[in-house]
């Protein structure tokens, strides 16, 4: 009844408070948003939430909306304003944030935003304010314009090539996410009590946590539908009130559910998770392997997606790493790692990795033909090339100088009982071919890796040796 | 028993816009609309004969002006004197407390043996170790893995991860958390970055902070899922509509994405400014070894929050600005601020102290171009790599050392241009006419400058299979 003190004393917003200005709204004579902002301050006033308040000022007429409340204001782009209100609310679950906006706002521009939040259902309150027009950008069509009603946009009146309006409540309505949808109107004094109402309702769900809560306002735009104060009131009434039915659309009685705890920023925590550990894993090499290249050796593993070439790099650069060396491992990705070629670039450098790419490795281990011959002739004088000659009949023939080592990994893998282990018996061939680390350097990385999977250790600790010992034959 | 009065209504015309909404209210007719224009409002208030008032309330129900029609005040007569409204209605605009900062709290974190992981992964725990509980995101490829990370861990620390329904809903939900006040950042990728720009123009228009990781793919429209750096034009020269500048970084191995996400916090809340970090699709995916930082942070809350409490309840966040001069002061503003960014500029010069061939590259070829730094030197040729680490503001002292004694500078970018562009612009702004032509080596479409076609740029044929 009084003027609430949610409102400010002085607008100092509004034109820095100048004359009247000070204590008039910007709003035109027979403006709905006066009526519904002044519901919407005393619902506050009566929960007590002005301090937790955080209204959303979007794009529209109510953009100034942060002139006149006297709480935490927020103003939005043109549409954005429920997702601002997620942010705000998950940012401070304590606070009470209410979306106002208008039809353009909230049914045009912003649809993707008002559905997914509506959806969302987490407890924010929307007030939706529909008067069928664009006020602010001067009377165009709004989505909720009637048919045959004409605007700025629609000179003519609305017809079947515009569309129809969008009946939000409605819409709103038919979605889980919301708990409570109902449509208000301010034409006489019996709807603005149950305007008046649904607002402190809409806020009331929020404050107890107990979902989203969607309340459209039939309002007033005498200025752009171009009648008197009264003849928009009967207006509303009358044309649009048929069309837009007032009414609770949904209502569920459900439990307060939106607890959340406040965040954790415990170090031991994050830690944990990131897997880092202060554990120093045991070393066992005695210097960079300068036998393969001065400072930074360059390998490619190449195969199918699913040979674990991916990770056999990954395990090589983590074996690299715990030795105190710099590694990189650049995985090819996409499309391409869907079952398709998958290949590996792995760095091991002595002090820094500087360039990650490996476009003439060192060392290629190739799971199957093509990759052999797609990479085999990229690799450097003096290289290793070592592959699966169970899946590969006739090896390239490649520059004489570099080594090629032929090692049935799936055939081993297979007689394992494993064919996913063929990586690994490719690892232990590297190992045996190269000399890069010592076995125990390659095994730890293993064994971190398949620390929650430790029955798996012993089979992938066979296969490693597998791999050493078929290098070993033929050499022998 | 005494019934209490109640309050009869009370108006000052002026702030009567002469609706009528209080006519119908009113059973006992004693609100008429009148002819006589207000002088003040131009506007035509209406008229109260109370003498049958039965002071029902329903007409002050119906005014939607806040100092409208409202009971009278004790002691006023109706046929009072226009009083000054700060005297009516007090001239304190609100008992709001004024706001101070609550600091973030600095915590040591136990020394650890350095992690594994890829690039996304370590941009991702940077955030978390720079206090970021709220990310919000859209998938996109090859950004994606950050954002699932972030939807494994934040749960796990009673944060927020919310997988919007856009990327416009990402960037106004970050608007929103950093209205809060809260650390907030997000992962994206080249076209989702476009859709984000609206958003990003708002924050900087609100002075809002927020961390943005682009992990730049091949372009433009839907482009490729692989390495470009496609995005460097829109962060330094358009982030929306405007005039909009924030600090971009360019990380170039998966330790950098580490520290310079964590740096990006830091500078995004030093100057309530949206910083972005730049990657590129391989960076994103390349693994290597990240060592932890010493410390992680619990943000604060900063003074000019809207948190939701009452601490904050006067705040306002906004970009908008009716008045021409209100916008214009604001507009200077924002660029002294940009002017003040200039000291962040960062930038790591490898070799260039005698180098006669300065290559300029940042992101994943900069590292291409450090192996060719190195190779040239083995050849006898006196090369360098500048690498700028901020792009915006361009680290032009860093480069104008670097390229002392620089015979030939060769920008070595994934795209056609956009680095060479902010070189060129640099120098200009800095007045550097007197420098060697610019020679360039440029792959798109998701290829990145080779090791061996830096090298047959820099030696002017191409070298011999070692």
């Amino acid at each position: 009844m009084s003027k609430s003190s949610v409102f400010y004393d002085k607008f100092e917003r509004h034109s820095h408070g100048e004359g009247l200005k000070g204590h008039a709204t910007h709003y035109c004579p027979g403006c709905g948003h006066g009526l519904a902002h002044k519901f919407l301050a005393e619902a506050i006033d009566e929960l007590g939430i002005q301090d937790r308040t955080v209204a959303i000022s979007p794009v529209g007429c109510s953009v100034f909306l942060y002139y006149y409340f006297d709480v935490g204001n927020s103003q939005a782009a043109h549409g954005r304003a429920p997702v601002v209100a997620l942010g705000h609310k998950f940012a401070n679950p304590d606070s009470v944030v209410v979306s106002y906006q208008g039809d353009g706002d909230l049914a045009s521009i912003g649809l993707a935003e008002t559905v997914a939040t509506a959806q969302l259902g987490a407890p924010i309150t929307i007030i939706f304010i529909n008067n069928a027009i664009y006020g602010m950008t001067g009377g165009q069509m709004a989505p909720t314009t009637l048919m045959g009603q004409p605007t700025a946009t629609s000179p003519a009146g609305r017809n079947e090539y515009m569309g129809q309006p969008m009946k939000m409540a409605e819409l709103i309505a038919g979605l889980d996410g919301p708990v409570y949808v109902e449509r208000v109107a301010l034409f006489d004094a019996k709807n603005r009590i149950k305007a008046k109402k649904a607002i402190l309702k809409g806020l009331k769900n929020q404050v107890e946590g107990r979902g989203y809560s969607f309340i459209e306002v039939l309002a007033e735009c005498p200025t752009h539908l171009k009648m008197t104060p009264e003849e928009t009131e009967k207006w509303v009434k009358e044309t649009m009130e048929p069309i837009f039915p007032l009414g609770v659309k949904k209502d569920l009685t459900v439990d307060p559910w939106f607890k959340r705890n406040p965040p954790s920023f415990s170090g031991e925590k994050l830690l944990a998770l990131a897997g880092a550990t202060s554990e120093h894993p045991e070393r066992s090499c005695k210097g960079f392997p300068k036998h393969l290249a001065p400072h930074d050796i360059s390998l490619k593993l190449a195969g199918s997606g699913g040979d674990g070439a991916q990770t056999a790099a990954m395990l090589i650069a983590r074996a690299a790493i715990n030795e105190g060396f710099d590694a990189t491992h650049i995985p090819s990705y996409g499309p391409e790692s869907r079952g398709g070629t998958s290949y590996a670039d792995v760095h091991v450098a002595e002090e820094e990795v500087l360039n990650p790419g490996s476009p003439t490795p060192d060392i290629l281990i190739a799971f199957n033909a093509p990759s052999l011959a797609k990479f085999g002739p990229t690799v450097k004088k003096g290289g290793t090339v070592i592959y699966d000659s169970s899946v590969v009949a006739d090896a390239p023939s490649l520059d004489p100088s570099v080594k090629m080592v032929p090692v049935p990994f799936t055939g081993i893998a297979t007689d394992l009982g494993k064919a996913v282990v063929k990586n690994i018996v490719a690892l232990g061939a590297l190992q045996a071919a190269t000399g890069i680390f010592p076995k125990e350097t390659l095994l730890t990385a293993i064994r971190v890796a398949l620390k929650d999977k430790c029955a798996l250790i012993p089979l992938n600790e066979e296969a490693f040796a597998w791999g050493i010992k078929s290098v070993e034959s033929l050499a022998g | 028993m005494a019934l209490k009065e109640r309050p009869k209504p009370f108006l000052l015309p002026e702030y009567c816009k002469g609706c009528g909404r209080c006519l119908d209210a009113c059973a006992k007719d004693c609100i008429t609309l009148s002819d006589q224009i207000n002088p003040l409002t131009g506007l035509i208030p209406v008229v109260m004969d109370l003498t049958n008032c039965n002071a029902c309330g329903l007409c002050m129900d119906a005014c939607p002006e806040p100092y409208g029609l409202r009971p009278a005040p004790e002691g006023v007569v109706e046929d009072f004197e226009l009083e000054d409204p700060a005297k009516l209605f007090g001239v304190k605009p609100s008992d709001a407390p004024e706001p101070v900062d609550l600091p973030s709290e600095v915590m040591p974190l136990p020394t650890t043996e350095p992690l594994v992981i890829k690039g996304t992964y370590a941009s991702a725990l940077g955030a978390l170790l720079a206090g970021c509980r709220h990310v919000y995101g859209y998938p996109i490829t090859p950004s994606t893995e950050g954002a699932e990370l972030m939807a494994k861990f934040l749960p796990k620390l009673d944060g927020t991860f919310i997988q919007a329904v856009s990327e416009v809903a990402t960037v106004n939900m970050m608007y929103g958390t950093a209205g809060a006040g809260l650390p907030t950042m997000t992962f994206t990728s080249s076209p989702g970055f476009s859709l984000m720009l609206e958003g990003v123009s708002y924050m900087i228009g609100a002075e809002l902070p927020g961390v943005f990781v682009d992990i730049m793919r091949g372009g433009p429209g839907l482009g490729n899922i692989a390495p470009e750096q496609s995005d460097i034009k829109l962060a330094c020269h358009g982030l929306g509509h405007g005039n909009t500048q924030a600090i971009t970084l360019a990380p170039s191995t998966p330790q950098e994405m580490l520290d310079l996400t964590m740096l990006a916090f830091e500078l995004s809340f030093k100057y309530r400014n949206p910083v972005i970090i730049l990657g590129d699709g391989y960076l994103g995916q390349m693994t290597g070894k990240v060592q932890l930082p010493k410390n992680l942070i619990k943000p604060g809350i900063p003074k000019w929050a809207v948190y939701g409490d009452a601490m904050h309840r006067k705040n306002v966040i906004t970009s908008i600005f009716l008045t021409e001069t209100d916008l214009e002061a604001h507009n200077v503003h924002l660029n002294e601020k940009y002017e003040a960014m200039e000291v962040e500029t960062r930038a790591e010069s490898f070799l260039c102290e005698d180098a006669e061939v300065l290559l300029i590259a940042c992101n994943t070829p900069a590292r291409m171009a450090k192996g060719c730094v190195q190779e040239l030197r083995h050849q006898g040729i006196k090369a360098g790599l500048f690498r700028p680490i901020t792009l915006w503001p361009f680290p032009i002292h860093e480069l104008e050392s670097a390229m002392a004694t620089a015979q030939r500078i060769v920008v070595v970018e994934a795209s056609a241009g956009q680095l060479e562009d902010e070189v060129r612009l640099a120098l200009s702004k800095a007045g550097i006419r007197n420098y060697p032509e610019i020679e360039s080596v440029r792959r798109m479409g998701g290829i990145l400058p080779q090791q061996d076609e830096v090298m047959t740029q820099v030696l002017g044929h191409k070298e011999a299979r070692v």
